[in-house]
């Protein structure tokens, strides 16, 4: 299973049970995304990319597509007016030419010949059906995660890449970060700095500000849809057309929008998939929503490592706690690792082994010790933990020029696309495939329900299954 | 006494010098060709920097940070600023995306400034500052700078208006001056 030429086709006919028991144990194929063998397509060829849904996601996605070479827009796909207009200019002013533009993905997909690649930014519960229409027309695609808004959806997507042999990415980006790929591959594997993993947690807190209904009370005319095209495509009117992630038949919800990220990072870092689950959450502020506006949740895992105990929280209430990071805790060391760089840190457990040889080889960087806090009269030292040191990862992403002569940071979608290109390309391998985001989510689509039930559920191998 | 006798005998003094300059023009023709020069020269500079400026940006440079003696996949970062036709941006991104919305814009006309934006800004700097026909050249710029004037109204944004007024003021100025011009290669227009 960890084989990486193992092909697509194969991976497509293994047996339930044959992957049951691969991915039971703690050696799950979490950890070794990297099974899909590309497709093969010429190395200088230029691929032909159709763009479905022109919302914010797919801008932040065509921002990272425009540093990577070889690329042709051929399509944009969107419902609204506003957004395909918004698509076609922004790909007219990237490439000189305006692609071809559809309302409807089905006439796209019978209109346009020689697509190579869909990358579908389309609400979530339109990602299921838009990717498998995509892969059985012969298009590999990237699809945003979560994969689906609900478990079968994103089952399909399965059943669906490996049954068209095509290639089919999920934007589980931080796969393909090199930030997160070094720490879980040279420093959690390789120098094991961490010792004994047996804690993971995670956050992802948003202000009420940053949490508010998109659009307002008056949308302005030129954003507005057809009342009749909205009800086609299933949304009832523009506020869910705008806010579909706060509906329960349209989303999974804070906890697949925002959690499915860190809780794949759990997943993978930890290579298993949890074995139980229990959530807590409710409607703390945001009470007309259909959605949980705060959700807390506790896993289990059965690792490498041995147990490993999980806790997670997304709340749309508040900020606090420094936003959204991961805390991968062990007897020697806590990872803290967080998509924004300047958040990120490694600390060292007092009595863990001196870190100055793997300071001295350039595995980490030493950061200054924080000024010693002044003792005060409510602390009983004796009972404190010596304060842990501080370490930083020796490097980032690279610095990218844009095309404009601008310098920024390798956007943080730019290696997860180049990993999935290259492997259209057939020069990698992909870092996030279609089975093994859903091994890495599966756990996420039971966390709402646990949460209604005020009940724990047991991951049995069925509920975790393609 | 002493106070109010002063004035009174360094008043023929003063005019007979404001009169030296009168009768000769030497003084004010000076004044007028240094005015006329400064200016032409200040606005050609101007527009010469501003129209290369189109075409700088950023080059990044990585190295690639290794660990143990192997590649982590992991970049040190650093800049410099550099010149290239392929760095060229006429209207800067986040203006032309608000000009993009504004349903007055007309879709041609702002790709066409844009792409001529840099390249007009350059020829009117080296006009102006060779002087070759500098009054037309002083039209086209204060035409340039009124047409992005219309554009930041569009925009509201005041500062920027204010900012473009003054350029406007003193191409008025050099057109006036113009006739004081010497050191220039072509005279005419």
């Amino acid at each position: 299973m960890n084989d990486p030429n193992t092909s697509s086709q194969e991976s497509g006919f293994l047996s339930r049970r044959r992957f049951i028991s691969q991915s039971a144990g703690a050696g799950l194929v979490l950890a070794a995304p990297n099974i899909l063998k590309a497709a093969e397509k010429g190395g200088s060829d230029k691929i032909h990319v159709a763009l479905v849904g022109f919302g914010k996601q797919q801008e932040v996605l065509f921002a990272a597509m425009k540093n990577i070479p070889g690329l042709h827009f051929q399509a944009v796909c969107d419902i609204s007016d506003w957004n395909r207009k918004k698509g076609m200019n922004q790909v007219r002013a990237h490439q000189g030419s305006a692609p071809e533009a559809y309302v409807d993905i089905d006439e796209m997909l019978s209109a346009e010949k020689g697509l190579d690649v869909a990358v579908v930014a389309t609400p979530d519960f339109w990602h299921s059906p838009h990717t498998v229409k995509c892969l059985e027309a012969g298009l590999n695609v990237y699809c945003e995660k979560m994969m689906s808004n609900t478990i079968d959806g994103a089952r399909a997507m399965v059943k669906a890449a490996e049954a068209s042999g095509k290639l089919c990415q999920i934007g589980h980006q931080r796969r393909s970060n090199p930030r997160y790929r070094y720490t879980f591959e040279q420093l959690i594997n390789g120098q094991k700095i961490a010792g004994q993993l047996t804690n993971v947690q995670a956050q992802w807190n948003r202000s009420l500000g940053a949490s508010q209904d998109i659009g307002g009370k008056k949308i302005p005319k030129g954003v507005q849809v057809d009342e009749a095209i909205l009800n086609q495509y299933g949304f009832k009117d523009m506020h869910q057309f705008m806010n579909w992630r706060l509906y329960r038949d349209l989303s999974g919800g804070p906890i697949s929008d925002l959690g499915a990220h860190q809780i794949d990072i759990f997943n993978w870092f930890l290579e298993a998939q949890p074995k139980r689950l229990y959530a807590t959450a409710g409607k703390a502020y945001f009470k007309q929503r259909e959605h949980f506006d705060n959700v807390l949740c506790l896993f289990d895992w059965e690792t490498k490592y041995g147990e490993v105990r999980g806790f997670y929280q997304v709340l749309t209430t508040t900020s606090s706690g420094g936003g959204f990071w991961e805390n991968f805790m062990g007897t020697e060391a806590t990872i803290k690792t967080a998509e924004i760089a300047a958040t990120s840190a490694i600390y060292r457990e007092s009595g863990a082994p001196s870190w100055d040889d793997l300071v001295g080889q350039g595995y980490l960087k030493k950061k200054p010790a924080p000024p010693k806090p002044a003792a005060t009269a409510g602390a009983v030292a004796s009972y404190e933990s010596a304060a842990p040191e501080e370490y930083d990862l020796p490097g980032g992403l690279p610095l990218v020029t844009t095309k404009d002569g601008k310098v920024i940071p390798k956007p943080a979608h730019q290696p997860h696309l180049e990993n999935f290109f290259a492997s259209v390309r057939g020069q990698a391998t992909l870092n996030c495939d279609a089975r093994h985001a859903f091994e890495s989510e599966a756990p996420i689509f039971y966390i709402n329900e646990s949460a209604d039930k005020q009940a724990p559920i047991e991951l049995t191998e069925e509920l975790l299954s393609v | 006494m002493s106070d109010e006798a002063t004035p009174a005998t360094e008043a023929p003094a003063a005019q007979s010098k404001e009169s030296s300059c009168e009768s000769t023009l030497a003084c004010d023709k000076l004044a007028l060709l240094f005015g006329s020069i400064l200016c032409r020269l200040w606005l050609g500079v101007r527009a010469l920097q501003t129209g290369i400026e189109k075409y700088s940006g950023q080059k990044a440079e990585n190295s690639e940070v290794e660990a143990g003696g192997e590649a982590t996949g992991l970049y040190a970062g650093s800049t410099e600023k550099a010149y290239s036709l392929e760095y060229y941006t006429g209207v800067p991104e986040g203006l032309r995306s608000q000009f993009e919305a504004e349903p007055l814009m007309i879709g041609f006309a702002l790709n066409i400034f844009d792409k001529l934006l840099g390249p007009a800004l350059i020829v009117m700097g080296i006009t102006l500052l060779l002087g070759v026909g500098s009054r037309i050249s002083l039209l086209a710029q204060g035409l340039l700078y009124t047409g992005l004037t219309w554009g930041l109204i569009l925009l509201n944004q005041g500062s920027g208006i204010a900012w473009l007024g003054t350029h406007i003021i003193l191409i008025v100025l050099a057109l006036n001056l113009i006739k004081h011009d010497r050191l220039v290669i072509l005279k005419k227009w």
